[in-house]
């Protein structure tokens, strides 16, 4: 390879894998989730490199754009996040590092040595192109044509599955206007016959009794319903 | 749009379903704006009650006209040609301020030492006042208005308080901040000053801005006039810079002490030489340039129609004065 | 530049230093010329915003006050920059420019004009809406660094708009991805020559009108794009997250200084730059009348010029319009933007899509194999499209255009009706309970 993009390669996997230490290591888990989101940017930076810029684009669209940010959400409704708390759960920490340098020298690097990842040097004059966006689009619409429709499938089905977990039918936040309510408890008045102190919700007399039956969806009005003549 | 009222409970007003469609109140509202935007371009207002068109106004180089019964803080008046100043010392002002911050001393007649209806002396503190324009209500002979005038920020500590020569305006002044209000009032004004002139001629105060003119105007006046030759009692040049003034009330000057009988045929200046040395001035503060204008007396520009009228006067009260003596002699021996 | 600095420095130096220098000159200027915009920004808009209030706008320092930016920037730069003790340190000083960065990183691939763009990239929509997405983490990291409440509600509530208005954002573009048929955005204007509706189709003099916008998906495409662009630079009637009277100052609580003003910085130079998409895209970018006919021999740089001048007359044109929202629009409340952007924008930017598809499908029926699909009703067996495969190109855009504007007309008005439904009907069964819930 070219020497400059050799040395450009070596400085952003050295950004990577310390990212990636530092998510691991930190303390704090908003920083863990900054330097995440700095491995993801790395990693779209080698895409770059490659010269796949789709994939970079894309990349960082949606692991930067979308995915980090449902991290930084849920990060955010955790209770315990600045790492106050510095009884970490295993305190073992050396029995997890002889863990990990097993994982890896056991599994991972055999694999890569031994297998042949059929890399070779482009010849000079060949008309060999990498894939651009239209040929990977035709490519999703003609050869991969159900792998993107199940994908697609599987998004509507957590989309859909979102919505019903976050779904309450008996809440839904319309404000009623004061004549709708009025009406309203006229109606549940009269058919459920319920005594009038029940009725009347202890709320401020305003003097003020008009109402408009326009479709904003204005404050709540908390007035009395009874106005005494 | 239609109410029901339904049995007096409640109010449904129903205004039908609204004309315009989804957006166009918006742009409704859009148009509007850029009309005004279109107009701010090119219109200045005057009048505030216009809908559009830039009503900024860009102090200090504009200013904004104020109303005529705009009040800010009181001056006093006098007219313009004989530089008579309107007040009589009646001290329905200072009666009737409510945070007291006017401060009135009466003159005093050189000769006979009486209390004249003139001004020796009137204070206003700005600083204190609340421009309610009660003063100005008040005033029987509309000596006292209410100024314009806003920009009177000062340094100086103390410099808000104003002395009869800062608080003297011509009429015609006052006839151009508020032109219909002097027109209702300017008859009788005038003709109560005129009538002062007439009673107590060479009594009625001169604006202190207005004694240099007069001079120059009529020096043979200095002669005749009351008190001409004694330059002490004469008012100096008008002020120009504030003053450092106690806050406080000046004291009231001590009743002076009655001429000796006898002695009234003395020549004016002496008397009044005397009158000034018994009469206690105004107190003032240690500086310096106060102490010319505390002499009670007012400086006569106008020629006394007759000075034996004076000289008559003082007699009569002199005499007034021995008649009294002997009364009050003949209680005290009884028994 | 590239090409420039090398018919100068003639190979003596090596391609990559040349091509590195080229970029940070080109890089200079594009910073430069951004923050220069800005200023000039800032005070068209208290002008103008003014002028719409009936009232001037400043006019004290400068001529017309035209250095009052300058003189804001001195008081920011002189301000103290407090960072709250419980702060976190780190995260509290690389969030603005985290916020800053991506926005003028946008400049790189957006044409100035004919032949005028930083960076020739494949993927230029694209890029730009991934970059523009990043803005959000650094407006979480100005939110949860502040430890403050306030910002980090604000924070969140801002991240919301954000990533909401994305989707049609994304969409809209998609549309005029798919008509134009390339992602780079340089490419846009080139296609949007000719006549106003009919494109190039018609021959004769090239106007230079053929715009997007004057068809009806690009049209749709383009109000529903300036909106979502409104809400993502955060401006009325977008601007919960920055209006003084929204939960103190939103996000930006704890910043002062040169800090707060990076990340005034970042807002208007966003707009001006989602601006210049939506122009290039949308409206025709640096296309204009008499360009096709100074394009040729030697009035080709003045060609040039007066494409940058018809570009910046949009772009501003566009700004102006975002002024006259913001002086004449009040705000909307937080749950009414989101409702906009999912239940009103999102189904009209995915039936423009679908309308993109069908122009696009309608103007090259038959041009190759591969759209030569036949629709076959199975019981009667019609070729639905196969008339078109002879037709004149007029005849396939005049079709393309009747078929895109009633199904993008049916479509708004079948959205507006559902939204107004659920506003009008009888609430009764579902607040029945709701009433009961609270009367016991």
């Amino acid at each position: 390879m070219n020497t400059v993009v050799q040395v450009v390669f070596f400085i952003i996997s050295a950004l990577i894998l310390i990212a990636g230490i530092l998510t691991v290591t930190a303390r704090n888990l908003m920083h863990a989730a900054l330097w995440l989101i700095a491995g993801l940017f790395g990693v779209g930076a080698l895409y770059l490199l490659m010269e796949a810029e789709f994939a970079a684009v894309v990349q960082v669209m949606i692991y930067v754009g979308a995915v980090a940010i449902l991290i930084l959400f849920a990060i955010m409704l955790t209770p315990d996040l600045a790492g106050e708390s510095d009884t970490p759960v295993f305190q073992k920490r050396w029995l997890a590092l002889v863990v990990a340098a097993g994982i890896f020298g056991l599994l991972i690097v055999p694999t890569v040595f031994n297998y042949s990842w059929g890399l070779y040097e482009v010849p000079e004059g060949s008309t060999l192109t990498i894939a651009s966006t239209t040929k990977l689009g035709i490519s999703f619409m003609g050869v991969y044509l159900l792998p993107f429709e199940l994908a697609s499938v599987l998004l509507l089905t957590a989309l859909i599955g979102a919505i019903m977990v976050g779904f309450e039918p008996g809440t839904r936040r319309r404000v009623l206007t004061l004549a709708e309510e009025f009406r309203l408890r006229q109606k549940s008045a009269i058919s459920n016959h319920k005594p009038e102190e029940e009725r009347a919700l202890p709320v401020p007399v305003q003097p003020d009794a008009s109402s408009e039956e326009s479709n904003d969806r204005g404050l709540r009005r908390d007035e009395s319903r009874q106005l005494d003549p | 749009m239609s109410i029901e009222f339904d049995q007096g409970k409640a109010y449904t007003v129903d205004r039908g379903a609204p004309k315009a469609r989804n957006g166009q109140g918006m742009l409704a509202g859009m148009g509007v704006v850029f009309k005004h935007f279109r107009d701010a371009m090119t219109k200045k207002l005057d009048n505030p009650s216009e809908i559009s068109g830039v009503f900024t106004v860009q102090y200090p180089e504009e200013r904004y006209k104020l109303p005529e019964a705009a009040r800010n803080f009181p001056i006093l008046l006098y007219e313009d040609a004989s530089g008579q100043e309107l007040c009589t010392s009646c001290f329905q002002c200072e009666r009737i301020c409510p945070p007291q911050v006017i401060h009135i001393t009466q003159a005093k007649d050189p000769v006979s030492g009486k209390a004249v209806p003139a001004i020796a002396e009137f204070l206003i503190e700005y600083d204190a006042c609340m421009s309610c324009g009660l003063c100005a209500e008040v005033c029987p002979f509309d000596a006292i208005k209410m100024d314009h005038e806003y920009e009177l920020s000062t340094d100086v500590h103390g410099g808000l308080t104003i002395d009869r020569a800062g608080l003297m305006r011509p009429i015609s002044y006052y006839e151009q901040l508020a032109p219909s209000f002097w027109a209702e009032v300017k008859d009788g004004a005038l003709k109560k000053l005129q009538g002062a002139i007439k009673r107590r001629s060479g009594l009625v105060g001169i604006a202190p801005q207005m004694v240099e003119v007069l001079k120059k105007r009529e020096p043979s006046i200095q002669e005749s006039g009351v008190g001409s030759q004694n330059t002490a009692i004469q008012n100096p040049e008008p002020r120009t810079e504030p003053i450092e003034l106690r806050t406080q009330n000046p004291e009231p000057p001590s009743p002076p002490t009655p001429l000796p009988v006898g002695e009234e045929r003395r020549s004016r200046g002496e008397g009044i030489a005397a009158t000034t040395e018994a009469a206690t001035p105004v107190p003032t503060a240690p500086a310096s340039s106060i102490t010319d204008t505390t002499a009670p007396a007012t400086a006569p520009a106008i020629p006394a129609p007759s000075g034996d009228a004076r000289a008559e006067k003082a007699a009569k009260l002199v005499a007034i004065r021995a008649a009294n003596a002997k009364k009050n002699e003949t209680p005290e021996g009884t028994p | 530049m590239t090409d420039l600095l090398r018919s100068i420095i003639q190979d003596a130096w090596p391609f990559w230093l040349i091509s590195l220098i080229a970029s940070l000159i080109t890089i200079t200027i594009i910073m430069l010329a951004a923050v220069g915009t800005m200023m000039l920004m800032v005070w068209l808009e208290r002008r103008v915003v003014a002028r719409m209030q009936d009232r001037l706008g400043p006019n004290r320092v400068g001529p017309a006050g035209l250095l009052q930016s300058i003189a804001d920037g001195v008081k920011m730069f002189t301000k103290e920059d407090i960072v709250p003790r419980a702060a976190d340190q780190w995260v509290h000083m690389l969030a603005p420019i985290v916020v800053v960065s991506p926005v003028v990183l946008i400049f790189a691939v957006v044409p100035w004009g004919r032949g005028v763009s930083p960076s020739d990239f494949g993927n230029g929509v694209l890029f730009v809406l991934a970059i523009s997405s990043i803005s959000a983490i650094g407006l979480m990291m100005a939110g949860w660094s502040s430890s403050n409440k306030f910002a980090m509600l604000g924070a969140m509530r801002a991240v919301a708009q954000l990533i909401s208005y994305e989707i049609p954002a994304v969409l809209a573009l998609l549309s005029a991805v798919i008509v134009s048929g390339s992602m780079q955005l340089a490419r846009m204007p080139e296609l949007q020559g000719g006549w106003p509706l009919v494109g190039t189709t018609l021959g004769g003099p090239d106007l230079g009108l053929g715009w997007f916008v004057f068809t009806p998906v690009g049209l749709v495409g383009f109000v529903i794009f300036f909106i979502a662009i409104l809400a993502e630079g955060e401006r009325t009637p977008f601007d919960i997250p920055e209006a003084d009277s929204e939960i103190v100052a939103g996000h930006t609580t704890e910043y002062s200084g040169m800090k707060f003003a990076l990340f005034y910085i970042g807002q208007y130079v966003l707009n001006f730059v989602l601006s210049m998409v939506a122009t290039v895209v949308f409206l025709g970018g640096w296309q204009g009348p008499l360009l096709a006919q100074l394009a040729i021999g030697n009035l080709a740089p003045l060609g040039g010029l007066l494409s940058l001048v018809y570009m910046l007359i949009k772009v501003w044109g566009l700004f102006f319009v975002m002024i006259w929202l913001r002086g004449a629009l009040p705000r909307l409340r937080v749950d009414q933007l989101m409702d906009f952007a999912w239940k009103l924008l999102l189904p009209i930017a995915l039936i423009n899509l679908f309308s993109a598809a069908l122009w696009v499908t309608i103007n090259l029926w038959g041009s190759s194999p591969a759209w030569t699909i036949k629709v076959i009703i199975p019981v009667v067996s019609i070729d639905l499209l196969g008339w078109l495969e002879t037709a004149s190109p007029i005849v396939r855009q005049i079709t393309a255009l009747i078929v895109t504007a009633a199904l993008n007309i049916a479509a708004i008005r079948w959205v507006l009706a559902i939204n107004r439904r659920t506003e009008d009907e009888e609430p009764e069964e579902a607040m029945l309970d709701v009433l009961e819930q609270r009367v016991a």
